[in-house]
């Protein structure tokens, strides 16, 4: 079992998403703007994080950085769950370093991929 | 359907962020915002929101908003949108019709406005109403990430005040949101000069912006005094990147024929997306050509 927490401002994606990820037997936390994120990443210290780009307060690139720049979250795996264009997303994630993504929509069954993957690579 | 136009300082901040998040939630670069940042977006880009409108059903539902900022003749449109299960019943245009008529009213001899480009419905829109394309900009990143080679040159860090003395000297058109007065207005504007030993030379303005628990850097804008472009501009963006070495960094509006691109590409910027601006001048009035106008105030 992991802690996932996923940084998301729509409280409709995160309902969806807490449904899969416990569905799994995964412990679910969540945020809804950066600033709250970054604070509940550094004290639950998750084994994943999932992120949504578009944050009310500072978005999800600056919000990566933060996260990356914090020792104990430095080699955090982060997935990128965005409605931004898929080339800028493909960008974004190798420029920041994230470890992957999926453009809304996607499928239960790619997330859940998505997360068992990046979970068994980061173990 | 019936609309009606509300001043939008009739309502709260909240509220007005509350209808602008709305009114994105499936735009093509979604990008919310919290009451704190629509402050400062209003404070710092001189948004009159006494002239800026709600639109509103005759039931009292709402159905969109646009913000209006004057600085002197100069108007700009701003924040435009309509809610998803709004769309297509005349709301935008009504309120880019109460944009026109306030500005007209307030004497304003141009107003410019941007607009991601793809949004193909937005673009036609104020083809429309009698704007016309002038120039494209991009919004770039930049992911902190290790330098290669040391910086070169003699930088001297500006203060707001020298930043803002050497932005007044730039010799091209700044849009709305990189203008000196934006930039005047935000509390955090900073400037880099550098002199290179060919005797090359320029400077870089941007906002270092500080959140509670980090920085982030915004609002770049490049002029080479002298010398080759692309290795002036290489220079000014190493000295910036290795003074904040984990800053991560918002370009916006950078034209998109600046001659110091090549330099942001070497340095490991990418574009996020591109914005067209739009301009019209000596407003009249509401267009009456328009189909499908709602009703203005």
């Amino acid at each position: 079992m992991a802690r996932i927490l996923y940084i998301e401002d729509i409280q409709d994606n995160i309902t969806l998403v807490e449904k899969i990820v416990t569905s799994r037997g995964h412990e679910f936390l969540s945020a809804r703007n950066a600033e709250s994120g970054l604070e509940l990443a550094l004290t639950s210290k998750p084994d994943l994080i999932l992120l949504d780009l578009g944050l009310p307060d500072a978005d999800g690139q600056t919000l990566s950085v933060w996260l990356r720049g914090n020792p104990t979250l430095m080699s955090t795996p982060i997935i990128v769950l965005t409605a931004w264009p898929e080339e800028v997303v493909r960008q974004t994630v190798e420029a920041y370093g994230l470890n992957g993504y999926l453009c809304k929509p996607f499928s239960l069954a790619a997330l859940v991929n998505m997360i068992d993957s990046v979970l068994r690579s980061a173990a | 359907m019936t609309i009606e136009i509300i001043p939008a300082d009739r309502f709260s901040l909240h509220e007005l962020t509350e209808l602008y998040n709305q009114t994105r939630v499936d735009y093509l670069i979604p990008m919310p915002m919290n009451a704190d940042r629509l402050g400062e977006y209003v404070h710092d880009f001189d948004v009159d929101l006494h002239h800026s409108a709600v639109a509103r059903s005759a039931d009292g539902q709402v159905l969109g908003l646009s913000m209006l900022g004057i600085r002197g003749e100069v108007a700009w449109i701003t924040r435009l949108g309509v809610l998803p299960t709004a769309r297509r019943t005349g709301a935008g245009s009504a309120l880019i019709d109460c944009m026109l008529e306030t500005a007209a009213t307030l004497g304003i001899q141009e107003i410019h406005l941007e607009v991601i480009k793809n949004n193909e419905p937005a673009y036609r829109l104020f083809l429309k109403k009698g704007f016309v394309e002038t120039d494209t900009y991009l919004v770039m990143r930049h992911a902190p990430r290790p330098m290669l080679t040391p910086p070169q040159g003699e930088a001297t860090w500006l203060g707001s005040e020298r930043a803002l003395e050497a932005l007044k000297a730039y010799p091209k058109h700044l849009t709305w949101i990189n203008a000196v007065e934006s930039m005047r207005n935000s509390a955090n504007t900073e400037g880099l000069h550098i002199n290179l030993t060919d005797g090359s030379s320029g400077w870089l303005v941007y906002r270092n912006t500080k959140y509670t628990l980090r920085s982030t850097l915004s609002h770049l804008i490049m002029h080479t005094e002298q010398g080759d472009s692309e290795k002036v501009g290489r220079q000014l963006l190493s000295h910036l990147h290795a003074h904040y070495a984990h800053h991560d960094t918002y370009a916006e509006n950078i034209p998109a024929d600046d001659p110091h691109l090549p330099a942001f590409a070497a340095l490991g910027y990418f574009t996020n997306f591109s914005r067209i601006e739009m301009r019209k001048t000596a407003p009249t009035g509401a267009d009456s050509s328009s189909a499908d106008a709602g009703n203005g105030p």
